[in-house]
């Protein structure tokens, strides 16, 4: 069984299609990374999960259950766009509000632990208004683990949040999903962020999913390039460019070439043409570099 | 391993108590609430007093040089509706500043109380957990309706204050305390027809308070008028009856609308 399972979803705002014909499949256990440009559909498809659109067309399902029942829907988490708070009222008062909605036995001290889980137990006093941007995040996802959800569907969750911050957010995503029966989806531009935590990545654009895959099978399709410098670095990108099919410079200033090829031969190679290489090493393009690779591909 | 997930499913009573519990809480915490019980207090305290003073006054017109007497109220239950015997009702005498002005405080409760859940994105939070937009619709129009019963009763109260500081009379011109309270529960059970229109308003408009609010306003001034003749200070049980029956079919009737507004459109 999986935690959410998504066929040929479709969602219109009049003419505009935002979502078409879209399967997503979040298993147990998962923190599922929704990647995706701005406007390619994943706050809308996030937001019919959570039920707060209706539907054009397709199915969605929750734990082998529909969508809308009620019983799933009580142990869902939700962080989408902003924090739903009121703005008049503290912190606690507003996570109190939240409990009572949950029918939560002994609210007061499960929105004690929830707020010390993300290090906010010190600002409950404080009016929401009152408190910063990344405060607010905090607050935000304290709400969303209220009741202990089974399923976190968290829009952006780590915007805001200084290091610390999401150094807690990782470590709490982590706990959250050891017992394999829980599962989070989040969606984030901060993809190396992301990197360091998810399990499953979704990949949508234009409203379809273009790519499913487990960090695992990102792993093995993030290609090794080999970067290097030397001191003649425009004559070693044109003689390189002409052995290799893929030379590109980086914002480091490193050529980096993409071709299976050894360090050793691509050394051996420019010395041969007279350049000294100063600096060569071998590394794997990140969740970033394979995305944007991903999107250029799709253009 | 997976059967191990299980999911129970909330009991209704539960599920609408902890709503209400919520939504008296944020009530109770909301800073036009208790605007709106001091205004509805303290108005026809003002209003009877000021009213009082003026009573025999006379203004002339500069353009025409037309005299016109000022007329104050005679008795204290002015305020509430139209004596039998010839005094003016509270509608006539203090023009939309009379007890059924609650219909229209209670217009711009309903309208910040529903937007703001939207506003705020507590709504995404709450229809996440609680799929069901009828315990919601229910919610805001129960305490809608507690909103308005409250005010007016602080201005019955008020209206009695009123009444005593300006040493009016509080004859009952052949009615007695029983019309009283009959009028009152009319007015009562009539304020859950606007609360329901309100209501319906308010979760069309979502967010938008501004549209709501004139909305509610434009809807609940062409019933206005209505209300002094459903509830007038001479009322008996077949005007409660009218009310309340009135209450129950405006509030199922535009709670399914609501509802279905709800369901069918988006909720962020």
């Amino acid at each position: 069984m999986n935690a959410v399972e998504i066929k040929n979803l479709s969602k219109n705002f009049g003419p505009k299609q935002a979502v078409c014909g879209l399967d997503m499949t979040v298993p147990m256990g998962a923190i599922y990374g929704f990647i995706g440009e701005n406007g390619s559909g994943k706050s809308t498809t996030e937001k019919m999960i959570c039920g707060l659109i209706p539907t054009s067309g397709g199915s969605i399902k929750l734990y082998g259950k529909d969508y809308t029942d009620e019983a799933v829907r009580a142990k869902m988490g939700v962080l989408i766009e902003a924090p739903g708070c009121f703005p008049g009222l503290t912190v606690f008062d507003n996570m109190m509000l939240q409990a009572s909605n949950l029918s939560i036995p002994n609210a007061d001290q499960e929105v004690i632990k929830v707020l010390k889980t993300v290090r906010m137990e010190g600002a409950a006093g404080n009016k929401y208004k009152n408190c910063s941007l990344g405060m607010k995040q905090r607050v935000g996802i304290a709400m969303a683990l209220l009741g202990d959800p089974t399923l976190l569907v968290l829009d952006e969750p780590l915007n805001g949040l200084d290091a610390d911050g999401m150094r807690i957010m990782r470590e709490v995503f982590l706990d959250i999903i050891k017992d394999g029966q829980r599962s989070i989806i989040v969606s984030s531009h901060l993809l190396g962020e992301l990197q360091k935590v998810a399990t499953h990545y979704g990949i949508i654009r234009h409203g379809k999913m273009i790519c499913e895959m487990t960090a695992d099978e990102l792993d093995a399709s993030c290609r090794t390039y080999t970067a290097l410098q030397s001191a003649e670095m425009n004559r070693t990108k044109m003689l390189l460019g002409c052995k290799y099919s893929r030379v590109e410079e980086d914002e480091a200033g490193y050529l980096r070439v993409y071709d299976m090829v050894s360090p050793e031969d691509i050394v051996t190679y420019l010395y041969e043409n007279g350049i000294c290489v100063t600096e060569v090493g071998t590394d794997k393009i990140g969740l970033e570099e394979y995305y944007i690779d991903l999107m250029k591909g799709g253009k | 391993m997976e059967n191990a997930v299980k999911f129970e499913k909330p009991v209704r009573s539960k599920r609408i108590g902890s709503m209400l519990k919520v939504d008296f809480r944020r009530m109770l915490r909301s800073r036009i609430f208790y605007i709106l019980i001091a205004c509805a207090l303290v108005m026809p305290i003002l209003m009877t007093v000021m009213m009082s003073m003026m009573d025999g006054s006379v203004s002339v017109n500069p353009q025409t040089g037309a005299e016109t007497v000022m007329q104050g109220p005679e008795n204290a239950w002015q305020n509430i509706g139209t004596l039998p015997g010839g005094a003016l009702g509270g509608d006539e005498i203090f023009m939309m500043c009379n007890i059924n002005m609650a219909f229209m405080g209670v217009a711009v409760f309903v309208c910040l109380f529903i937007s703001d859940d939207f506003r705020s994105g507590y709504a995404k939070n709450l229809f996440t957990v609680r799929a069901k937009r009828g315990e919601y619709v229910v919610s805001k129009t129960v305490v809608g309706f507690i909103c308005g019963a409250l005010m007016l009763i602080a201005y019955l109260i008020g209206s009695v204050l009123g009444g005593a500081i300006s040493g009016l009379s509080f004859d009952l011109h052949g009615l007695n305390a029983g019309n009283i309270v009959m009028c009152m529960l009319a007015k009562i059970f009539l304020m859950l027809v606007f609360v329901s229109i309100f209501t319906l308003i308010s979760v069309a408009a979502k967010q938008r308070a501004w549209l709501s609010i004139c909305g509610s306003l434009g809807g609940g001034m062409l019933l206005f008028m209505m209300v002094s003749m459903i509830t007038p200070l001479g009322s008996t049980f077949i005007n409660v009856v009218l009310c309340i029956a009135g209450g129950a079919m405006f509030a199922f009737g535009l709670g399914a609308a609501s509802k279905a507004v709800l369901r069918k459109t988006s909720l962020v």
